[in-house]
């Protein structure tokens, strides 16, 4: 087997050997290559220009010597013959009238083949086939399509190989003509379809692989043969001809995927016991969460059952749902919190549980303290985040100096990786204490007004991350809109609260006692130092009270104005005490509506002005009930 | 060991890298590779997305790193070498 190479020798045709033997090489830039060439070990090159290959002059005399007049003495059953001069055109032709495409017509002699009108072939097509003759090289089932008179497609093939005479000079071509039936063309547009199907798939970006009703891969596109860096464990190495099943079941798991239960889907799918297999699996390492989908759909080739199974990196959407979930986790933490407090630290808790942080603090800002202080925090369980949260309960900060103070100054989250002995802030940095590497502030704000800054510090490698993630960022500014937001509203509550306290001490000093009733002006409610007793009054009206001074026409007069729903002030009335002595009293009420709009009752206060032994008190103003 | 051999269908060279091939895979890799055999007379295209440009030619796909060799593969020596085989010496 170790023959020694023969040199290249020069091309007997009648083109110079030596200019061919310089054009060959002109193609051929590899210096290794080049001088396989040189010492005759190469057969052919392929040109990249017509995309075909050209076969070198020993291999092609090779190959004719090996079978002179191979295309007439073949076995290829064909309907006719033809011959073309040094220029390519028809000299001579021999086949019946109806061969098919017009070449059984004696109107081609003297032209050439891109001179006939053929409409399956395009100026580059011709230009290929051109660089092919003009390399003397053989061609086969040149397919040849023309609309015949009738309007009917006609198909032909046509092979050749060049003609030398006894010199090895070169004459031409010969070659033989077949007729294509009306099956192989159909045929030839179903492999224009299917190519055309396939340069689709392999324009698609998503990794596609076609597996056959066995499960070997017939086909994969362009995309799954970059796969096995993208989506490592998802067998995206099987190329055609290799069994994805096969490559599943000895995947042994490594990859994370369950091989076993994906061969299973798969097969059912290819056996049509279900339309669509899906398989989603997540890979997690210290730079990044990653999730792709495993889909398996089954479709039908001319009656063989397969399966097309793509590869889809969902990372990007399940992040996105990741961050959109923490943003819903956090709203949910501050609806339900009943204080600053608990909310906060709630908040801090979601944030660090769900993004992998180790901590987080919220530092309230007074402005005209010109401070941030440290009111809230959570760390994860351990002895260095927890020692380091206790000491620095009650820390202060400047507003207007480091990252804090930053955050403050810029309103924008700030993100910091290690920790600068000489700054200002190094309490920030949880790094120094236990060798974490990062840390993230960002503003807490309502209507653009910076209420505080919440700041956390974790891992390095997930600070990095995350600073480059512009959808965290936008979690980020939607959880500091929140919890801005709900130190507003428990701010307002808390005003509520101070108002209605404040509105309570006015109403107690400025009455003896208010009450409530129902919408029969019973007596539901009594508070205070009133003239009975609450629990003897309740139920009844105040007409109806034990020793009040009966006086009917004014009450009477009363009641028809609270049967109108009107408000009534410094209605007075009287009230005889045990000791005979007259007591008098005003009452003020106001009617009470639900959110409806509904009467419900009245509400009021109750104020004694004063009291006469042994005397009845007389009516004191228009609106008077006195006895 | 996965290789491709881009050879030209009855061309002399390509016919002797195939013999010589196969007597390097018998002799020292006793079964453990898996050949493809492309005609570039057929699937040109193929050898142009593989970055062939001559034939025979043969491409060592893995394990990595990949080599290729372009001529008949006379020189044993030079392929063992390129193709990373370790030769016993008696």
């Amino acid at each position: 087997m170790n023959s020694s190479p023969a040199p290249i020798r020069p091309s007997s045709g009648a083109r110079p050997a030596h200019g061919f033997a310089k054009t060959i090489l002109r193609l051929v830039k590899n210096p290794a290559e080049r001088q396989a060439i040189e010492s005759g070990q190469i057969d052919a090159i392929v040109d990249a220009a017509s995309g075909s290959a050209i076969l070198l002059p020993d291999a092609q005399r090779a190959l004719l010597a090996r079978s002179p007049d191979a295309l007439e003495r073949s076995d290829v059953a064909h309907d006719g013959s033809w011959i073309q001069d040094a220029e390519g055109r028809f000299t001579s032709h021999f086949a019946p009238a109806q061969a098919g495409a017009g070449l059984g017509d004696g109107a081609i002699l003297g032209k050439t083949l891109w001179e006939l009108g053929f409409d399956n072939l395009h100026d580059t097509d011709w230009q290929a086939h051109r660089q092919l003759l003009a390399w003397r090289a053989p061609f086969r089932d040149l397919e040849l399509r023309r609309v015949d008179i009738h309007g009917r497609r006609q198909y032909v093939a046509l092979s050749g190989e060049p003609l030398f005479d006894e010199q090895q000079r070169f004459l031409g071509y010969r070659g033989i003509l077949r007729q294509i039936g009306v099956r192989r063309a159909i045929e030839l547009q179903q492999f224009e379809h299917r190519r055309a199907a396939w340069a689709a798939l392999d324009a698609v970006s998503i990794p596609v692989c076609v597996l056959d009703e066995t499960g070997i891969a017939v086909l994969v596109n362009s995309a799954w043969r970059r796969a096995p860096c993208d989506l490592p464990g998802f067998q995206a190495g099987v190329r055609e001809g290799d069994s994805y099943l096969d490559a599943c079941l000895a995947d042994g798991g490594a990859g994370g995927m369950d091989g076993a239960a994906v061969a299973a889907g798969i097969r059912q799918v290819i056996g049509g016991e279900r339309r669509q297999f899906r398989y989603e699996l997540a890979v997690s390492d210290a730079c990044a969460r990653s999730c792709c989908v495993l889909e398996a759909s089954a479709v039908a080739e001319e009656g063989r059952a397969c399966a097309v199974v793509t590869l889809t990196d969902i990372s990007r959407a399940k992040g996105i749902e990741r961050l959109l979930s923490l943003e819903l986790a956090v709203a949910r933490q501050l609806a339900e919190a009943a204080e600053v407090g608990l909310g906060l630290q709630a908040a801090l808790r979601v944030l660090c549980d769900r993004l992998g942080w180790d901590c987080g603090r919220f530092l309230r800002l007074d402005r005209a303290a010109g401070l941030l202080r440290q009111v809230e925090s959570w760390g994860v369980p351990g002895e260095a985040v927890q020692g380091f949260l206790e000491r620095s309960t009650g820390l202060e900060l400047r507003q207007d100096a480091g990252l804090a103070g930053r955050v403050v100054q810029s309103g924008q989250a700030v993100w910091d990786y290690g920790a600068a002995p000489d700054r200002e802030d190094s309490s920030m940095a949880l790094a120094q204490e236990i060798g974490a590497g990062g840390s993230c502030l960002f503003p807490a704000s309502h209507d653009g007004e910076i209420l505080g800054v919440l700041a956390f510090s974790g891992a390095l490698v997930g600070m990095l991350v995350g600073a480059s993630d512009e959808r965290l960022m936008q979690t980020l500014r939607s959880v500091g809109d929140q919890v801005g937001g709900f130190l507003q509203r428990m701010r307002a509550l808390e005003d509520l609260r101070c108002s209605e306290t404040r509105y309570r001490s006015f109403a107690e000093i400025s009455s003896d006692w208010h009450w409530e009733q129902d919408p029969e002006f019973r007596f539901t409610r009594i508070v205070g130092s009133g003239p009975f007793g609450a629990a003897s009054a309740l139920g009844l009206t105040h007409w109806e009270l034990p020793d009040i001074v009966p006086l009917d026409a004014h009450w009477a007069e009363h009641r028809s104005r609270l049967a109108a729903h009107w408000s009534f002030c410094d209605v007075e009335f009287s009230m005889d005490d045990a000791k005979g002595n007259r007591h008098r009293y005003l009452i003020s009420g106001v009617p009470v509506f639900d959110a409806a709009g509904v009467y419900v009752g009245y509400r009021g206060t109750g104020l004694e002005i004063g009291h006469r032994p042994g005397e009845l008190a007389h009516t004191a103003g228009g609106a008077g009930v006195a006895g | 060991m996965e290789m491709v051999l881009y050879v030209t269908q009855g061309g002399p060279n390509s016919i002797q890298a195939l013999a010589n091939l196969d007597a390097i895979c018998r002799e020292h890799l006793q079964g453990n590779f898996r050949l493809e055999v492309i005609d570039v007379l057929q699937f040109p295209q193929r050898a142009l997305a593989d970055g062939i440009v001559v034939t025979p030619s043969l491409a060592k796909v893995s394990p990595a790193p990949g080599v290729r060799i372009a001529g008949n593969l006379s020189d044993q020596g030079s392929v063992l070498r390129a193709l990373g085989i370790a030769v016993k010496v008696p």
